[in-house]
């Protein structure tokens, strides 16, 4: 009875619905853009009415936040937060650096496409994005999640070696020396 | 100062008569001088003249003329006169005298021009890897290297930014505003 | 046989209404913090949604045999320590009140005080087991804090004790029932040194040393996720409760029925949390130095009062 499909879809749509009320977010904020996030969780927006919150470690954290660019270096460090947050978990794009590379599109040490090293689920568009802007991509994003549309965990895990040739392509000796997803 | 920067560029002329100095209004002086002269000018600098603060190197690629420039910035308390030592190295080979042992700071300069300029400092010990992780191209800093062809290269384009406009220019054509000369050369 | 199964379902209607209340009470909590900040703050269920999302994670890695043991052990001294505290006081109604009696026997406090500390010591072997900096840190903290308000609590323990000559909370209930005086006025010392213990042993600010989210990045359990977490909320919530009964057995004579029940813990409850909102963080030896310095005093006037009068 709890085995059959109508039963299975039931208990999912009831997941979806309390993972997008519950979203801890772990903001990775090395580039610039973590000081929308503030305004975004005190009093004026108080984006914890609507269930976020922040999340001290990544095996706590549902969502990543990524604000703004990424460097070969720390997009090393983001693959292997990415990695060891328990899944099912997402990934916010904010900013236009994570989108195409923003204002340092032509700069030899930050990349363009976030979405070639790690499956992303929201983008929010901005230089830097408002917290309106932000909460409304997260509203997108609980939008996703209660529709079930929301599987990068699984796109990552099914596409990985993709993904890994693309991380290999930038760091090919960090790559090699790093864990296979167990970290 | 002018009494204080006459003094000091005499005092520097008596031990090394091939420095050569230009004056800046304010307290500022600039001093330029071979490259093997470089340790013992600056060793000169910090025990005897009181330059004891070592606030930066800068480094600048003179590609037409070939060489490299190294820019010591020194700073005397004391005094309050900052000083600026350059010495030019030839591109080809370019090696200088490492001179962490009299400014503990400096290995941290030196590590970034080697890695970002590929300036060779003999005698310098620290890691390979500083600022770039899995670097296989020549150093980014030089002029001859392309950012843009290494950004193609190695990572890729979204589609959508060929067609981007300048910002300047789409103004004032939509609006019938004309843009003065002076403006005309910062505009793509 | 019939007996028994009663006991286990006594005990399991129990575990659930100590989840639910603590959870809630959990829940109202992140409310009233949002209030005080001047924002609107979570509905008083978000506990329960957050317990959920943590349950119907997908994947959960752990760290080896040991790194269960911090769950299971924080789990085991909730469940125990709830099970040994009789819920609701004597002389309700008959049938309504032996629901939440369960396991509590004549010695029951001073297996209290030793069951206590015996979550933060598993979760010290689980910290330790996963090999996060923080996780050592944060254990290592915990138990110095440990070391700081056991003692003002244990003094009022012991005050108690030496004044009616009895280890068993039940027998102190019935003693606040015959006297009509709530302990918290027969020997304000106590309940003075206890609540100022309580304020440790909550780990709301100025006390949040173990878990400081900006220090140590939630300290013990920040490799936990997923079901691990889960277990930790639930216990800690179920903890929370117990020992808010705890000290409503003892110092405000217990609770008849379960509204009162309800009423006296959030009013206690209160202490902490809003002592906490508008407190910073002390460092360890402050902490430490803070319970060894007027709580300690006071228990030791506890202790006087209890021996000469």
């Amino acid at each position: 009875m709890y085995n059959d499909k109508n039963s299975k879809k039931i208990v999912e749509t009831i997941q979806n619905w309390a993972r997008s009320h519950s979203i801890w977010v772990l903001a990775y904020g090395t580039g610039c853009g973590a000081i929308e996030i503030s305004p975004t969780m005190t009093s004026r927006y108080d984006a914890e009415r609507l269930g976020f919150r922040g999340a001290a470690t990544p095996r706590q954290a549902d969502v990543m936040l990524i604000t703004g660019y990424l460097t070969v270096k720390t997009v090393k460090r983001v693959v292997r937060v990415y990695e060891q947050m328990q899944s099912p978990k997402y990934v916010v794009g904010f900013g236009s650096c994570t989108i195409n590379g923003g204002m340092y599109y032509d700069s030899y040490n930050t990349i363009n496409l976030l979405d070639r090293y790690l499956p992303v689920d929201v983008y929010i568009n901005g230089c830097m994005p408002r917290p309106e802007a932000v909460l409304a991509g997260l509203s997108k994003l609980q939008q996703i999640i209660r529709e079930g549309n929301a599987n990068g965990a699984e796109k990552y895990l099914e596409n990985l070696a993709w993904y890994k040739e693309n991380q290999r392509k930038i760091a090919p000796n960090w790559i090699a020396k790093a864990p296979d997803l167990n970290w | 100062m002018k009494e204080i920067k006459d003094k000091m560029i005499a005092q520097i002329k008596a031990v090394f008569p091939e420095a050569v100095n230009k004056d800046y209004d304010g307290n500022r002086l600039d001093l330029t001088v071979n490259k093997e002269a470089v340790p013992s000018v600056l060793l000169y600098l910090k025990d005897s003249m009181g330059f004891r603060h070592l606030s930066h190197i800068a480094y600048v690629d003179w590609i037409e003329q070939g060489e490299f420039e190294l820019v010591y910035i020194l700073w005397s308390p004391l005094d309050k006169v900052k000083l600026y030592v350059h010495t030019r190295i030839n591109r080809e080979n370019p090696v200088i005298e490492n001179i962490d042992m009299i400014w503990r700071q400096a290995n941290t300069y030196e590590r970034e021009i080697r890695e970002m300029l590929g300036i060779e400092f003999t005698g310098l010990v620290a890691p390979d890897e500083f600022i770039l992780e899995d670097w296989d191209d020549i150093p980014p800093f030089r002029k001859d290297f392309d950012t843009l062809e290494y950004v193609n290269r190695t990572f890729w384009h979204r589609p959508g930014r060929e067609d981007a406009q300048d910002v300047r220019s789409t103004i004032s054509e939509r609006s019938g505003e004309e843009i003065p000369d002076f403006a005309k050369k910062y505009s793509r | 046989m019939e007996y028994i199964l009663i006991k286990v379902l006594e005990a399991m209607a129990t575990f659930v209404l100590a989840f639910i209340v603590g959870m809630t009470y959990g829940g109202v909590v992140r409310k009233i913090t949002g209030r005080v900040h001047n924002r609107l703050g979570p509905p008083w269920y978000q506990n329960f949604i957050d317990a959920f999302k943590l349950f119907s994670k997908t994947r959960g890695i752990h760290h080896g045999a040991m790194h269960f043991l911090g769950a299971a052990f924080l789990m085991v001294t909730s469940v125990v320590s709830l099970m040994i505290i009789p819920i609701l006081a004597p002389g309700g109604h008959a049938w309504y009140n032996s629901w939440f009696t369960n396991l509590n026997f004549n010695g029951d406090l001073i297996f209290l005080i030793y069951i206590m500390t015996f979550g933060p010591l598993g979760m010290a072997m689980g910290a330790g087991q996963t090999g996060n900096p923080n996780s050592s840190i944060g254990v290592t903290r915990g138990l110095s804090q440990m070391v700081g308000f056991e003692i003002p609590w244990v003094m009022a323990l012991v005050a108690l004790m030496i004044t009616y000559k009895t280890t068993s909370i039940v027998d102190f209930m019935n003693i606040q029932r015959e006297t009509g005086t709530w302990l918290m006025f027969a020997n304000p010392f106590a309940f003075i040194a206890a609540v100022l213990a309580m304020l440790g042993m909550f780990r709301y600010s100025p006390f949040d040393i173990v878990g400081a989210p900006t220090e140590l990045a939630s300290g013990p359990v920040s490799e936990n996720g997923g079901k691990f977490l889960f277990t930790m909320m639930s216990s800690g919530s179920v903890f929370t409760f117990a020992k808010l009964v705890l000290y409503v057995d003892l110092f405000m004579g217990g609770a008849n029925n379960l509204i009162m029940l309800v009423v006296k813990t959030f009013l206690l409850y209160m202490i902490p949390v809003l002592y906490g909102i508008v407190s910073p963080r002390y460092r360890t030896e402050q902490a430490v130095r803070w319970f060894w310095g007027w709580p300690t005093f006071i228990g030791l006037l506890a202790i006087l009062y209890a021996v000469m009068f």
